[in-house]
């Protein structure tokens, strides 16, 4: 079991990110820290998810002279220059959000929100 | 004769260059972006209607984008399912038409040309999830609509309109997450993004990931159908939202939960490797739930747009129900539903919306005798909530009589026993509204000098209210439709 957990380290590792970023999600009062929280679980996901190409004592999959494989998966982090596109713009959206919740409610506390409601 | 081979990527490429250009312009006059988007998405439509007449004649094509041949390169794929874009593109374009006016008095003009950017960029992320047969490209499309959506929801300027869409986005969000993990596990077992060739290859892989994966799916795409314990993000979202986006919302944008999670049905069956009975189950306690739960929360509201959005949670629910069952009739009656309540919510929502513009008023003690005033929008309304409950021959009831002959075919009669029971809920709380908007003396007497919605609202309402109608009585169109998907979906199970 302990062998196996340290064997995969970078997913076990992951999936506690992930956990400790749904803790704050879920009990964070001040929408920043919500959202910190959420971008927690999204760096979780996007490391499980390059973790996935490594290839022990591989290359960067450059072609040249000299070159030789084994190299590293290059498809999964192509993917998540992608999701980290998509992270940043709902982290703008989200803190473009709380801006205007702030000027309007004079407060981005979600328990005070609640009273204004 | 096939059409030009590249029509399935300017479906996507059409809208989405046309939604990048249109705050371009609207720059100098905000009302040309309003004629430019709707131009757009008539275009859209065109090419929509192509596709759809193609797959009806000839069955599923796919198109290799860049040339690069699946599955190293993003496979478009286009099956009877991804026929939902002829509803896309209709409520699409409808919206866009009575969002001319509605626009004009709701937000600063501006703001109306990103308004109508963010409308078509919505619709073609739903588009391009309908028709990619790539996981990741999936996911992607996900995000379009999902951010789109979530800013959709802020621009009504209501008060709780941010905090609505903030609610919506961690909600929206961590769905998305969780969705892009499973894909990511599916690509660790299989080394492979694209659908067709996860499915083949799937077979032979550990349990335990599979599950894992198969789970969060199921979950991640339940959170955007709003299944019931899961909805907490749509009421708010969906009654604040500019009367335009709520239809778009609820009528087509939680169907994107159902979409997908027909998807991981073609990829669970297809492979033969993933037992699903167990998520089957759930399935259908969900959507029994959804269905009992949303019908309920129903009953008790008085802001009209609230009560949609709930009546949303219980049709949602027998979609899921008729996924959850996993037979035939089942199945063909849900795939269906996400078209005809597509259309019914439209109606309903544009009606509800035109009500709204017209008295400034969204409660249904308030909008009481509105229907002395406003004959047409509210017999268009009726003609919906008529259709929303199934009762023939409306819309409505081909679904749900088919969702329920899934049931008894499936072996479990008591989720029809449930399914008719959300019926009578369903039905008490719109003959409530449809009495308020007749029968009951009005609160307000100036209520009744209102005058009818202008014509750029009125009439995609009665267009829509028409087509609750058309598709009533021409149920068996669609169901003979979709049927081949359905039976090439359960041919694994020995027929279903």
């Amino acid at each position: 079991m302990i062998a196996a957990l340290w064997h995969n380290l970078d997913y076990a590792a992951s999936v506690i990110l992930f956990c400790i970023g749904l803790y704050a999600v879920i009990t964070k009062e001040n929408l920043i820290k919500k959202f910190m929280g959420l971008n927690i679980m999204e760096t979780a996901v996007f490391a499980f998810i390059v973790a996935i190409g490594v290839v022990e004592g591989g290359e960067a999959p450059i072609m040249g002279a000299g070159v030789e494989p084994p190299f590293i998966n290059p498809l999964p982090q192509a993917l998540i220059l992608t999701g980290i596109v998509v992270a940043l713009s709902t982290t703008a959206l989200a803190l473009s959000l709380i801006i205007r919740i702030w000027k309007q409610c004079g407060t981005i506390e979600a328990d005070e929100l609640r009273e204004v409601e | 004769m096939t059409p030009w081979p590249p029509l399935l990527a300017l479906l996507i490429v059409v809208p989405l260059t046309g939604a990048v250009i249109t705050p371009v312009v609207g720059r100098t006059r905000a009302v040309r972006s309003a004629d430019w988007s709707l131009g757009v998405m008539l275009a859209t439509s065109v090419i929509a209607l192509v596709l759809v007449v193609q797959v009806a004649r000839v069955g599923p094509f796919s198109y290799v984008v860049g040339g690069w041949v699946a599955p190293y390169g993003i496979e478009l794929r286009f099956d009877e399912f991804g026929a939902v874009i002829a509803v896309i593109c209709l409520l699409g374009t409808l919206a866009m038409v009575f969002s001319r006016r509605y626009a004009a008095q709701a937000m600063a003009e501006q703001r109306i040309p990103y308004y109508y950017a963010l409308l078509l960029l919505n619709l073609t992320g739903m588009i391009g999830f309908a028709v990619t047969g790539d996981l990741f490209n999936l996911f992607v499309f996900m995000e379009i609509l999902s951010l789109s959506g979530y800013a959709l929801v802020a621009v009504s300027g209501e008060k709780i309109a941010e905090m609505a869409a903030f609610k919506y986005l961690v909600m929206g969000a961590i769905s998305s997450l969780v969705i892009l993990l499973a894909i990511g596990i599916l690509y660790a077992l299989t080394g492979s993004l694209n659908m067709a060739d996860v499915t083949g290859r799937l077979a032979g892989a550990p349990a335990a990931p599979l599950a894992v994966a198969f789970g969060a799916l199921t979950l991640g795409f339940m959170v955007k159908a709003a299944a019931f314990p899961l909805h907490i993000w749509l009421p708010d979202a969906h009654a604040i939202a500019p009367s335009p986006v709520s239809a778009i919302l609820s009528g087509l944008v939680v169907k994107v939960g159902i979409i997908g999670m027909l998807r991981v049905y073609q990829i669970a069956y297809g492979s033969g490797a993933v037992d699903m009975r167990a998520l089957n189950h759930v399935l259908m306690w969900l959507g029994a739930l959804s269905i009992v739960m949303g019908a309920f929360f129903a009953v008790f509201q008085d802001d009209i747009k609230m009560m949609l959005a709930y009546s949303t949670i219980s049709n949602i629910g027998y979609i899921i129900m008729g996924l959850g069952l996993a037979s035939s009739y089942g199945m063909i009656g849900a795939s269906v539903h996400v078209f005809n309540h597509a259309i019914i919510k439209a109606t309903l929502f544009l009606g509800a919306g035109a009500l709204i513009f017209q008295t400034g008023k969204r409660t249904l003690t308030d909008l009481a005798g509105v229907g002395h005033a406003m004959p047409w929008t509210v017999a268009a309304i009726s003609v919906g909530a008529i259709s929303i409950v199934g009762i023939p021959p409306t819309a409505g009831f081909v679904c749900k009589w088919y969702i329920a002959l899934g049931a008894v075919q499936a072996g479990h009669p008591f989720f029809a026993f449930a399914l008719v029971f959300g019926a009578l809920f369903i039905f008490i709380y719109y003959i409530r509204m449809v009495n308020a908007f007749y029968f009951r003396q009005p609160r307000d007497p100036a209520i009744l000098e209102v005058t009818e919605a202008p014509a750029s609202m009125l009439v995609p309402v009665l267009i829509l209210a028409s087509l609750c109608l058309i598709m009533g009585v021409m149920g068996s169109l669609p169901l003979s439709f979709i049927e081949p998907a359905v039976q090439r979906l359960l041919l694994p199970l020995g027929g279903g």
